[in-house]
């Protein structure tokens, strides 16, 4: 009957051209979204990048000689080549002039400087004078291998840490943690870097035998246990039981390394001069890791302290003289140093300050040295070297480089969570999240779904008949409108936030578990949905044409019949375009109640759970799937309206 | 007016409405006795009382003065008996129920049993020419075909009377005198007093067997014409002399009952205000 002409004769074309604007639009939010997490993720990449916390650290100290002399060697003459472990590290590449990096460096030996002039080339040291004593002592030879080859140990634990050498080179530690934390049920882990064997909790794992490789990426044969450390060999070898001495090499060996003390070694100088009154300098690798208990630098051979003594007495805010333990030291007032003088004056361990300090102020005295900036690395002396001093850096770590990338790019893919992920990463995780439980498991996330959509259905169910009857006594008792409106209005403006726990808790109170109910659920939804059907079906009561009722009445139609025949029959198109309407709150106060009720059967405490737990793509597959639930159950009522008023429809 | 009994008299009656502060006389003096069996057209200028005095009738609404007597009861005890079938100028079927139970509205309230009912549209249906549309719905048909069933609904119950306010008025032309055919034939059949509100002079001449001129301002019964075309009356029935002479008539009497109703009603009271088109009781 209908005349839509041509259009007919191409049904597909037809739902074609109402499926293709559609799909265009969804096509075009898709693509937008991709710049749109680029705009908002890369800043928060920067910050990620720029954050020290998320650096690697690196500690550097003096590296000893590569290749061991052969026994019997003391001394090296003047002419010969000298090669020490990571040198690279020592030497700047960028500003290659030989002469200033000699004085940057300094030979020593045994804790104590050697003097000994050299010349530096990209691969090492050749000597200009000659030095004597020998190069190294050895120490013992390592127990082992205790396994197939990797595992050694220190006889004395307390060696831990000296040098080693296999067949006359030197080994270097190192290792990397994985980056994922093991959480007991995870087995695959990623590094950095490094591609030596795997050290689980002190237990060394091989390829082959206790893992698989996949690049920076390894699948464990058993997971670890829960935050059980998880590290990778990057150098020569790792320390694997401080306490027993016992390390890991990378490489197998049948012959064990052996141990070496006073190894001639390459190490930092402070920068800064030397000129008997300077007393500030600065340690070559920036920035500083504060609190760095590897931090040891060094005056000619004796090792300076960091200590920080506190005076005696309370800072009181009138006090002004104070007792230290030393005599002497770098006196500071929260971190600022004072100039002995002019701000304050001693008498052997006593500091009288020319004004006193303000109340609770941090008052301290550095006995050797203090870091006045970790991020230049400068370190304020005591007492100021005198030239011929060669103040070094046995050892100190500082943050080398981010973690996640050279660049915000790099650090952004590197993200584990993203404000706004891409959305192939978000079609990515839909196969897993929605699969990752099996059905009859209430943390299935389409289960979660079908049990929420029944909660809102059964809400739309009561609160249609609700908002029915309500309409029915506004139009049938004339007072009742006026009475009640108001009321019915001021109960919508009431947020659900508020409602929902005083009605959880009268709930609980009649014997309801709530939070394995859809009673909540029901109440809240139908609560929210009951409005605009009351609403909306008191003005379809109030539709009818006036002919319409002219006609009952021509009928002698009883009241009764003319609501049943007419009024009731006209107001069924504007019941169901009202619950329309009411549906998609409806779903929302399902969810609200969920939520607040701790049901963990349903979508809401999904969607809790997954923004808890920071996992931003399964949110956003949660909140699409919460829309398309929305427009499905939209669409429901609208099948509904088909089948029961299809005179809408022409 | 006629040898028939009547069956509709109305004397003396009256119809005012207060509008906000304002008072309009919609009706005044009417005096009409319609015989039973007779086809009278109502016809006169908007707001002269025609539709309000048919709705008087129906007892849609009561009179401020006088008395009505429809088939020998006032128009209250008339309506509840169910005396006469009001075809109104808007078909006002409703959309949720297929023509057939449109049809069967007016049985089902009267109580008659479902076999019956569904018996007696069938054949009302036939008689208005609409057999093979039972099952289909008011917006699928025509507005003449829908004007159609709201006469077939209108005769369900057998009424004695049929009260038609203007119902061809939203039909073309052509559509309209076939209509006017069928309801002739109808009439001709069925044979029950028919009054007509129209505002065509010529389907009131077609038509009628009496035509009521009225005037506006106030409303009033100005004359009543008789039309002594012979019934049947077919298309050349239209082209006869005595046609136009009758229509011509009608003209004069409209004309000059209105002159004269405008030069003396000046002192009618409130004739100025509108009367509400659809004013309730």
């Amino acid at each position: 009957m209908s005349s839509t002409g041509s259009s007919d004769d191409r049904p597909l074309r037809r739902t074609a051209m109402r499926v293709v604007p559609i799909v265009a639009v969804l096509a075009v939010a898709v693509v937008l979204m991709y710049p749109v997490a680029l705009w908002l993720g890369l800043p928060l990449a920067r910050l990620r990048m720029e954050n020290l916390a998320n650096w690697l650290v690196n500690t550097t100290a003096a590296h000893p000689l590569r290749e061991a002399p052969a026994a019997g060697t003391t001394g090296a003459p003047a002419g010969a080549r000298l090669t020490f472990g990571a040198f690279e590290e020592l030497v700047a590449t960028e500003d290659a002039a030989p002469v200033r990096d000699v004085e940057r460096l300094v030979l020593v030996r045994g804790g104590e400087p050697v003097a000994a002039t050299f010349t530096l080339d990209g691969e090492g040291l050749v000597l200009q004078s000659a030095v004597e004593g020998p190069l190294l002592q050895w120490g013992d030879l390592l127990e082992g291998p205790l396994d197939a080859g990797h595992v050694f140990r220190f006889s004395d634990p307390a060696a831990l840490g000296s040098a080693l050498f296999l067949n006359g080179s030197l080994l270097e530690a190192g290792a990397v943690d994985s980056v994922e934390r093991a959480d007991g049920v995870n087995r695959e882990f990623t590094f950095s870097h490094g591609a030596g064997p795997v050290i689980v909790a002190g237990e060394l794992l091989v390829e082959g035998v206790g893992f698989e490789v996949d690049g920076n990426r390894v699948v464990l044969g058993r997971a670890p246990p829960f935050n059980a450390p998880v590290r990778r060999i990057s150098r020569d070898y790792a320390v694997l039981d401080a306490a027993a001495g016992t390390i890991a090499l990378a490489q197998p060996s049948a012959q064990a390394p052996q141990a070496a003390s006073a190894v001639l070694a390459l190490a930092e100088l402070l920068l800064g001069g030397v000129n008997g009154s300077n007393r500030t300098f600065q340690l070559q690798h920036t920035p500083l890791v504060e609190n760095d208990p590897a931090r040891r630098l060094v005056l000619n051979g004796q090792e300076l302290s960091a200590t920080a003594e506190r005076p005696q007495e309370r800072v009181d805010g009138e006090r002004a003289s104070f007792t230290f333990a030393g005599t002497r030291g770098v006196v500071t007032v929260n971190g600022a140093e004072l100039t002995e003088g002019r701000d304050y004056s001693r008498a052997g361990n006593v500091v009288t300050f020319v004004r006193p300090p303000a109340r609770n102020a941090q008052l301290r005295q550095y006995q050797d040295y203090l870091v006045s900036d970790p991020a230049s690395g400068t370190v304020t002396l005591a007492v100021a070297p005198v030239p011929g001093d060669k103040l070094w850096a046995a050892s100190y770590t500082y943050y080398d480089r981010p973690e996640c990338g050279a660049t915000p790019l790099e650090c952004f893919f590197t993200m584990p969570q993203h404000p706004m992920p891409f959305p192939h990463w978000i079609a990515q995780r839909i196969g897993p999240f929605l699969t990752a439980y099996p059905f009859a498991d209430s943390r299935n996330v389409v289960r979660a779904t079908i049990y929420t959509a029944a909660g809102t259905l059964l809400a739309l169910l009561l609160g249609g008949l609700v908002g029915v009857l309500l309409a029915v006594v506004f139009v049938a008792v004339r007072p009742a409108e006026r009475a009640l409106l108001p009321w019915v209005i001021a109960s919508q403006t009431v947020p659900i936030i508020a409602l929902v726990p005083v009605l959880l808790l009268l709930l609980g109170n009649v014997g309801v578990t709530v939070q394995t109910s859809l009673v909540p659920a029901t109440l809240i939804g139908a609560y929210i949905a009951f409005f605009p059907v009351a609403v909306g079906t008191v003005t379809g009561l109030r539709s009818v044409d006036p002919l319409a009722l002219d006609l009952m009445k021509s009928y002698a139609a009883s009241p009764l019949e003319v609501f049943w025949k007419v009024r009731f029959p006209a107001a069924v198109p504007f019941f169901f375009t009202s619950l329309k309407l009411g549906t998609a709150a409806a779903l929302v106060g399902a969810l609200v109640a969920e939520t607040e009720s701790n049901n963990r059967y349903g979508l809401g405490y999904a969607i809790v759970g997954q923004v808890q737990a920071g996992n931003v793509s399964d949110v956003w597959i949660l909140l699409i799937i919460s829309a398309l639930l929305g427009i499905g159950l939209v669409a429901l009522v609208g099948v509904a309206q088909r089948v029961l008023a299809p005179w809408e429809f022409r | 007016m006629s040898a028939a009994p009547p069956i509709i008299e109305v004397a003396g009656v009256g119809k005012r409405f207060v509008v906000g502060k304002a008072e309009a006389v919609a009706l005044q003096d009417a005096d009409l006795t319609i015989a039973d069996g007779q086809f009278v057209s109502l016809i006169g200028p908007s707001g002269c009382g025609k539709t309000t005095l048919m709705r008087l009738i129906a007892d849609l609404i009561e009179p401020t003065e006088g008395s009505i007597s429809v088939a020998g009861k006032t128009p209250r005890q008339a309506r509840q008996d169910r005396e006469y079938g009001y075809v109104f100028q808007a078909p006002a079927l409703y959309e949720w129920r297929s023509v057939l139970a449109n049809v069967m509205l007016p049985l089902e309230i009267m109580g008659v049993p479902k076999a019956e009912r569904k018996a007696r549209a069938v054949t009302l249906l036939a008689m208005v020419g609409l057999e093979s549309f039972h099952r289909s719905y008011p917006w699928q048909l025509s507005g003449g075909m829908q004007q159609r069933v709201s006469i077939a609904r209108a005769l369900a119950m057998e009424p004695k009377i049929l009260l038609m306010d203007e119902p061809f008025g939203a039909l073309d032309e052509i559509t309209r005198e076939t209509m006017n055919f069928e309801l002739l034939r109808l009439w001709q059949e069925t044979r029950k007093t028919v009054v007509f509100v129209t505002h065509s002079i010529a389907e009131a001449v077609f038509l009628s067997s009496h035509i009521v001129v009225m005037t506006a301002r106030p409303g009033r019964i100005r004359e009543v014409i008789e039309v002594d075309l012979p019934y049947p009356r077919d298309a050349e029935t239209r082209e006869s002399e005595r046609f136009f002479e009758l229509t011509t008539r009608v003209r004069e009497a409209l004309r000059v009952g209105q002159a004269a109703a405008n030069a003396g009603g000046g002192a009618s009271s409130g004739a100025a205000a509108a009367i509400p088109k659809s004013a309730a009781d």
